[in-house]
C-alpha cells in the first residue's frame, strides 16, 4: 500500500528567476566583462589605424572611402565583423554556457532544485541570446562612434554610386548593423546545440567560428545557387540592399526567415537532447 | 551466491509513511546492468543506508531518485509522487547530492546558495545564515568555492540541501574523501539532522559508517539487492568476529586453541595466525597464551563482524580473488 504523505510543495521558481541565476553567473565570470570591453573598445584602435593608412582597403565593400569617411569605415568595419568576428563573440557564450555545466559537474546541483530542465534550458538560451544582441549592440555603437569621431561624417557614397547625405546615412548604417542580428541568433543558436550535444566548451565555442567559414568557403564556389541563400553567412550580407538606389530588402526578409529557421531547428533539436539525456558525470 | 535478503515488497505493512519506494528499478548503459529489478522502501523519519562496493549501482538508484537517469523500467515514488505524473514536483521536500557536490568555483559560498534559493523559488534571507551556521561554513562563505577544501564543498553541499528545508535529505557517500576528522564531523552531521526527524537516505561502500548511522540498510553488489533489512537483523547473521594473531611460537599457540572448539586458529594471511570465534572464547584464548608464557607479539582485530557479512553477501573477495 502506497499513500501520498502530504508536504508542503515549495514554490516553482518562475523563469525570470532562473534568468536572474544564470545573468548573475554569466557576470561573475571574468571572461564576460573581457569579451563586453573588447567589443566596445576594438573598434577605437581599429579607426584609428585605418584612418591613418595612406592607401585604402580598395578590394573590399566601401575599403575604397573608408579612409576618409565614417560612414564607409563603420561599414567596412560590419563587413569584417561578419566575417568570423560576431560568430566567435556569440559563441564565447553560447558555446559555453551548457557544456560548462558539464565541465563543472553541476548539472546535478542546478537539476536537483525546484526549477525544471525547460526552465534551465530557456533561462539559458535568453541569456546567451541577450549576450549576443549585446556584444553586437557595443560592437555596432562603438564601431559607428569611433569611426564617426575620429573620420568624420561626410555624405557617404552607395553602392549605386548615389549620394547619401549624413543623417540618412547614420540611420541607414545603424540599420546595417541592426541586419546582423537575426544571423547572430542563428549562430547562438548553433552554439547552443553544440554546446548542448558536444558537452564540451572547447568545441561549443570553436565549431560554430569554423562553420562560419565552411559556410562562407561554400558561398563563394560557384554552381551552388540553390544552396547559398540557405547559409547563415548570406544572410550576413543582406544589408548591402540598403545602400543601393533603389534600395531593396528582398535578401533581408529571406536572410531573417533562413537565420529563423537555424535557430529554430537549432534550439529545438537542443532542448530535445537536454530533456532526454542521462546526467551521469560529475 | 545466494543472499539472506528480506523482499522489500512485503515490508508495506511497516506503515504508510513512505518517503521512498522504488519497485523493479533496472537501468542498463549499453551492457552493463547498473541496477537490475531494485527495489527499496525508506520509511519517514528513519535513517536508511545503501551499501555496496564501487560499482554496485548505489549511485544509479540515488540519480533516478532525483531524475538525472531514467529507468528502464520500474517505478520510484518519492511520498507518493512520480517522476511521470508530477515531474520536478517529486523534488517537493527532498534535497541532497550525488556523489561529490559540485559548484562553480568563480562564485561565492554565500552566492551559491542565494543563487541556488532562487532555483528553489526563493527563501527567508536569514535562512541562508541559518545552514551556514549549522554546518559550521559562516566565516568561509565569502570566499570563491575555488579556494575550498574537498571537506568544505561538502560541508557547503550540506547547506545547499539543508536551504531547502527537506523532509528527505539523500547523501551519496557523504564521507568519501574526508579527512578521519572530517569523517567524524560528517557522521555527527548526520545524526543531529536525523535527530531533528529528517528522513535520511545515505549510500556508502563504509560498512562502519552505515552501521553507526543507519537504522535500516539495503545491500548491493553488481546492481542486484542483496539484503534488505535493520541494522539489528543484520548483526544476527554477521559471522564471528577475525583477529589477526602473531607470537613468538605459533606451533605452540595452535595446539593450545584445540582446547577451544568454538576457534578456527589457522595460518593468517602471510605471517602469524588468524583468529575466528565468539569474543569470550578469543578472551580466554589469549588469557590462556599469556598463562601458558606464549610470548604474544600482536593481536589486532582484522574485519569487523558486519564487514565480513557485507563481504560475504557482496562476493567482493571472490572478485578481488578472480581479478587478481
Amino acid at each position: 500500500m502506497t499513500t501520498t504523505v502530504t508536504t508542503c510543495p515549495l514554490a516553482r521558481p518562475t523563469l525570470r528567476a532562473v534568468l536572474r541565476w544564470e545573468t548573475f553567473k554569466l557576470r561573475s565570470q571574468r571572461r564576460t566583462a573581457a569579451v563586453l570591453l573588447g567589443a566596445a573598445l576594438l573598434p577605437i584602435p581599429v579607426a584609428v589605424i585605418i584612418h591613418g593608412q595612406a592607401r585604402p582597403p580598395k578590394d573590399t565593400l566601401f575599403g575604397r572611402f573608408a579612409t576618409d569617411n565614417g560612414f564607409a569605415l563603420a561599414l567596412l568595419i560590419l563587413g569584417f565583423a561578419s566575417q568570423w568576428v560576431l560568430p566567435l563573440l556569440t559563441a564565447v557564450v553560447a558555446g559555453d554556457i551548457f557544456a560548462s555545466e558539464d565541465q563543472h559537474g553541476t548539472w546535478k546541483t542546478v537539476l536537483t532544485r525546484s526549477a525544471s530542465r525547460g526552465q534551465l534550458f530557456w533561462a539559458k538560451t535568453l541569456t546567451a541570446g541577450g549576450f549576443a544582441t549585446l556584444v553586437l549592440g557595443l560592437l555596432a555603437v562603438s564601431a559607428i562612434g569611433s569611426s564617426l569621431l575620429v573620420v568624420g561624417h561626410d555624405p557617404v557614397t552607395g553602392l549605386s554610386g548615389q549620394i547619401i547625405a549624413s543623417p540618412s546615412a547614420l540611420r541607414l548604417v545603424a540599420e546595417s548593423w541592426a541586419s546582423m542580428l537575426p544571423a547572430t541568433w542563428a549562430f547562438t543558436a548553433l552554439a547552443i546545440l553544440l554546446s548542448v550535444w558536444s558537452r564540451n566548451p572547447a568545441v561549443g565555442i570553436a565549431a560554430p567560428v569554423v562553420l562560419g567559414m565552411v559556410m562562407q568557403l561554400v558561398g563563394a564556389l560557384g554552381g551552388i545557387e540553390a544552396i547559398r541563400p540557405l547559409l547563415i553567412t548570406t544572410s550576413y550580407e543582406s544589408w548591402h540592399g540598403l545602400l543601393t538606389q533603389p534600395s531593396f530588402i528582398g535578401p533581408l526578409v529571406q536572410g531573417a526567415a533562413v537565420s529563423a529557421v537555424w535557430t529554430a531547428i537549432s534550439l529545438g533539436t537542443a532542448f530535445v537532447l537536454l530533456r532526454r539525456r542521462d546526467i551521469t558525470g560529475g | 551466491m545466494t543472499s539472506t535478503s528480506t523482499d522489500p515488497r512485503q515490508l508495506s505493512a511497516r506503515g504508510p509513511d513512505l518517503a521512498v519506494e522504488a519497485v523493479g528499478l533496472c537501468k542498463a548503459y549499453g551492457p552493463v546492468i547498473a541496477v537490475d529489478d531494485m527495489s527499496v522502501q525508506v520509511a519517514t523519519g528513519e535513517v536508511y543506508g545503501v551499501l555496496g562496493p564501487n560499482g554496485a549501482g548505489k549511485t544509479t538508484f540515488l540519480r533516478m531518485l532525483f531524475g538525472l537517469v531514467r529507468p528502464d523500467a520500474g517505478t520510484i515514488r518519492v511520498f507518493g509522487r512520480t517522476w511521470e505524473d508530477d515531474d520536478i514536483g517529486v523534488l517537493d521536500g527532498v534535497a541532497g547530492f550525488i556523489e561529490s557536490p559540485r559548484f562553480y568555483p568563480y562564485l561565492t559560498g554565500r552566492q551559491h546558495l542565494d543563487g541556488l534559493a532562487l532555483l528553489d523559488g526563493g527563501h527567508p534571507p536569514e535562512l541562508v545564515d541559518e545552514v551556514l551556521e549549522v554546518v559550521e561554513m559562516g566565516d568561509r562563505a565569502h570566499q570563491r568555492v575555488g579556494t575550498y577544501s574537498y571537506g568544505m564543498r561538502q560541508r557547503l553541499g550540506v547547506a545547499a540541501s539543508l536551504l531547502r528545508e527537506p523532509r528527505l535529505l539523500v547523501l551519496d557517500e557523504p564521507a568519501n574523501g574526508l579527512d578521519p576528522g572530517g569523517i567524524r564531523d560528517m557522521r555527527a552531521l548526520v545524526k543531529r539532522l536525523a535527530a531533528r526527524g529528517l528522513t535520511v537516505l545515505l549510500s556508502s561502500h563504509d560498512m562502519d559508517e552505515v552501521e553507526e548511522i543507519c537504522d535500516n540498510v539495503t545491500i548491493m553488489s553488481r546492481g542486484t539487492v542483496d539484503f534488505h533489512g535493520t541494522i539489528a537483523r543484520l548483526r544476527t547473521m554477521a559471522p564471528d568476529p577475525g583477529y589477526a594473531l602473531a607470537t613468538a611460537d605459533d606451533t605452540r599457540a595452535q595446539e593450545i586453541a584445540r582446547v577451544f572448539p568454538g576457534l578456527r586458529v589457522g595460518p593468517g594471511h602471510g605471517t602469524g595466525l588468524t583468529v575466528v570465534g565468539p569474543r569470550p572464547e578469543v578472551t580466554a584464548y589469549v588469557a590462556r597464551l599469556v598463562q601458558a608464557q606464549v610470548e604474544l607479539l600482536s593481536f589486532t582485530p582484522t574485519r569487523t563482524p558486519l564487514e565480513e557479512l557485507f563481504f560475504m553477501l557482496t562476493d567482493v573477495d571472490a572478485d578481488r580473488a578472480a581479478s587478481a
